[in-house]
């Protein structure tokens, strides 16, 4: 067949790259093909699951959907793990063809397309509206120097985030809180009473940012009172509040939300 | 120690702006530039640490910069925050503690350098990505306020340079003299991201200048930018380097003096309109960028005052020029290993030797391609009235390629190779700027592959990075050696001083960490 045909060719293409030593410019022949994506799901969940979750979400394994280390990996990069496993690690190589890896490849990339790539349907403009406005996301979030600071900054969130970690960060806020945002509660040696984010802590030091943007490098054991309300400072009742259009104007806002253009 | 310093508090206040007012005042508590200050001495007033007292210098934090493998940062400290830098990266830390409070890693850059610093105005740091984007952070929160792009990295710009402040323009500068690109200082506006002036290091056909190219096109001219400006306020002029003319080592296709590559031009510093320039090395073929920090001083010169620019440039040579016009006052060698021309005449002008030009077959030259001196930071002090130079003494052999140049592939008309049995050997050199007399000098043996500079202090001190990755500390009178701190990695940074507290601190990094220094307390 000669779709077939070509695919495999493609392959042949990117071997003899790879073997000329040129892979950091190759990329997966079978790139954005939605049924490389379909073949590789059902690959994944047969190889890759029982260790790296179903969705990717690490079990054994790492998690291959959070953090930056694996979407950072670059294609040949991620072949060479499923073909050659990882040294040091439990991960060993997969006796699978090229074409195959490659599904899982591409299967592995669409777990981790941040929010920007498959940006979500709605009323961009409306979805501001409710950002700037009546939301009150803009008191504590900021977007290109506009808005509040106690919140993580959401300029490139559409790069950062998958759309589906956007949605559930409005409606269950206190499930991921973010390094350097969780919300803390201190009395100082006069008595007074300051409240914000700690950016880090230690033993020793706590350096909390308040919402006037002012830090504040205090010595813990020369604080009276040092407390932490559960779960994050954002309100968790966002899915009440918003209708459902709402919402979805708000993910359409967020997920075109980069800083490069 | 103090009571008042163990008090729970050691900072509560609204942040502060910084201003151009203060960054023109140069060091103080505060390191607000890639160099301290607009002159680029690197000289801090702060005295605490003294060569008294420099034994009882300790480390105090050591902060290792996760994945970083050569760290080039000189950090910035402003108000109990310090800022460094990685590729495509900044860290904001607790500089009492060397804590991160923040950091920032710019995503889908198409290009991997090394960066040298961020610069600081307002609220606001400014970094450079290594693929020519300028973004603008907040620097408490580290929030992204924009990102622009100067030069487009699919042309074969790239950028490492810490930009330079001043008034209310970010200037910026790209690599890419290797590769066959136009190079260019761009000034950008601090508050909104757009761009307001643009001065090309490379004249278009028509323009002056472009009939020393010998017909080569200008867009691949080279002269690039690479390293942050010197400026002098009351002149109101800036004071860029650019470098080496492409292909780096073959000229028989760009005939002429290859204006203005291995240059400094002096620009207005609201418009970009050169009023002046000096050549260094007029067709060059041995790879000398004359990216060496300017350092502007104002010193007795034949026995009047002259406002000068000083600069060890890459070629071997140290030259004075009067930075208001131009003027060349002097140049002699301040390396030993110098043998590609007969000094300089009376406008400054190399005297180039015959038989000295690269060949297919190789010649050995002196300097060796990376330079007498390269963009390692000198220090100058007034106190001394002396220059205080990373020197390196070596050759190379030089070999060239008439093949025909394609820009951004690699090809650079060939280049230098080290010869096994002459190892290069660095010197920190003390030099008298009105002789070029080298008062003292000390030896940094070691496999000669330390990028570090300097930076001193009222103190009566030089700290400087060695051949070995110590950090040293020596007096800046006599050369003597009074400190030193093995880092545990190479050195490709240069060091700064900050204080807080009312305590002095030295911070320099090495290939993967920050490491702060300062006088031993018992607790």
């Amino acid at each position: 067949m000669p779709f077939a045909a070509a695919r495999f060719l493609l392959i042949a293409v990117f071997l003899l790259a790879v073997a000329e030593g040129q892979n950091r410019q190759v990329r997966n022949p079978l790139a954005n093909d939605p049924e490389a994506v379909v073949a590789g799901r059902g690959l994944f969940v047969e190889k890759c699951s029982p260790c790296h979750g179903p969705s990717g979400e690490g079990g054994h394994g790492p998690s291959l959907v959070e953090g930056r280390g694996i979407r950072r990996l670059s294609d040949p990069e991620l072949y060479s793990s499923v073909k050659n496993g990882v040294p040091g690690t439990d991960m060993s190589g997969f006796p699978l063809s090229d074409e195959q890896i490659w599904q899982i490849v591409a299967f592995s990339r669409s777990l981790i397309a941040p929010a920007a790539e498959q940006p979500a349907p709605g009323d961009i403009q409306a979805g501001g509206e409710i950002f700037w406005g009546r939301g009150g996301c803009s008191s504590c979030h900021s977007i290109r120097g506009q808005g509040g600071v106690i919140g993580p900054d959401l300029t490139d969130i559409a790069t950062l985030r998958r759309g589906d970690q956007l949605a559930t960060s409005i409606t269950k806020p206190s499930e991921a809180v973010a390094d350097g945002f969780r919300a803390v509660e201190v009395t100082l040696p006069g008595g007074k009473d300051v409240k914000g984010i700690a950016k880090f802590e230690n033993n020793y030091t706590l350096t909390l940012l308040d919402r006037e943007g002012r830090l504040h490098f205090l010595r813990k054991k020369e604080l009276q009172q040092i407390a932490y309300p559960a779960g994050s400072l954002m309100p968790a009742d966002y899915g009440d509040r918003l209708s459902e259009k709402e919402m979805q104007d708000l993910l359409a806002f967020l997920s075109r939300q980069t800083l490069r253009k | 120690m103090k009571p008042l310093i163990l008090m729970l508090l050691f900072l509560l206040r609204a942040m502060g702006q910084v201003t151009y007012e203060e960054i023109k005042k140069g060091p103080t508590e505060n390191w607000l530039t890639y160099a301290g200050d607009y002159a680029s001495q690197r000289y801090s007033p702060l005295e605490q640490i003294t060569t008294g007292n420099v034994k009882s210098v300790v480390p105090k934090w050591i902060y290792n910069f996760p994945n970083a493998r050569r760290l080039e940062s000189t950090p910035i400290v402003y108000d109990g925050i310090m800022y460094v830098t990685n590729t495509n990266e900044v860290h904001a830390l607790d500089a009492r503690t060397g804590r991160k409070l923040w950091g920032y890693l710019a995503e889908n850059v198409k290009r991997s350098r090394a960066n040298r610093g961020v610069a600081i105005l307002g609220d606001r740091i400014y970094l450079v990505t290594s693929d020519c984007h300028l973004v603008a952070l907040h620097r408490v929160t580290g929030a992204l306020i924009w990102d622009m792009e100067f030069a487009d990295t699919d042309e074969g710009y790239h950028s490492s340079v810490a930009p330079m402040v001043l008034k209310n323009q970010v200037m910026v500068g790209v690599g890419g003299g290797g590769s066959g690109q136009r190079g260019f200082v761009a000034s950008i506006d601090a508050s909104t991201g757009e761009e307001l002036w643009r001065t090309w290091t490379v004249p278009a056909e028509g323009e002056p200048g472009y009939d020393t190219w010998g017909g080569f096109p200008s867009k691949w001219g080279g002269a690039p930018t690479w390293t942050t400006g010197s400026f002098d306020p009351e002149l109101n002029l800036i004071y860029w380097p650019t470098g080496n003319p492409w292909p780096d080592f073959y000229g028989g296709r760009r005939l002429g003096d290859n204006l203005y590559s291995d240059s400094v031009l002096a620009l207005d510093a609201d418009t970009g309109e050169m009023k002046w320039y000096f050549q260094f090395t007029p067709h060059d073929v041995w790879d000398w960028d004359a990216n060496e920090t300017p350092v502007l001083v104002d010193m007795k010169f034949r026995g009047e005052m002259r406002k000068v620019m000083l600069q060890a440039n890459r070629n071997g040579f140290f030259y004075v020029l009067d930075r208001a016009t131009g003027e060349y006052l002097l140049g002699k060698p301040f390396v030993e290993k110098l043998d590609w021309a007969d000094g300089l005449d009376e406008k400054g002008r190399p005297i180039v030797r015959p038989n000295t030009t690269p060949t297919a077959a190789g010649v050995k030259v002196c300097p060796a391609v990376r330079g007498a001196s390269n963009w390692m930071s000198p220090s100058y002090v007034p106190e001394t009235g002396l220059i205080y130079i990373v020197t390196l003494e070596q050759c190379d052999i030089y070999y060239a390629s008439a093949k025909e140049p394609v820009p951004d592939s690699g090809f650079r008309g060939t280049g230098g190779a080290q010869i096994p049995a002459e190892p290069g050997e660095f010197y920190l050199r003390a030099i008298d700027p009105e002789t070029v007399d080298i008062k003292w000098e000390y030896p940094m043996p070691g496999p000669a592959i330390a990028w570090a500079g300097t930076v001193a202090t009222a103190g009566g001190l030089i700290f400087a990075g060695d051949d070995d990755g110590n950090l040293v500390a020596l007096d800046a009178k006599t050369g003597e050696d009074l400190w030193h701190f093995n880092m545990g990695h190479m050195i490709y940074a240069s060091p700064m001083t900050w204080a807080i507290d009312g305590k002095q601190y030295v911070t320099i990094a090495n290939a993967a960490d920050v490491v702060t220094f300062g006088l031993f307390e018992a607790e």
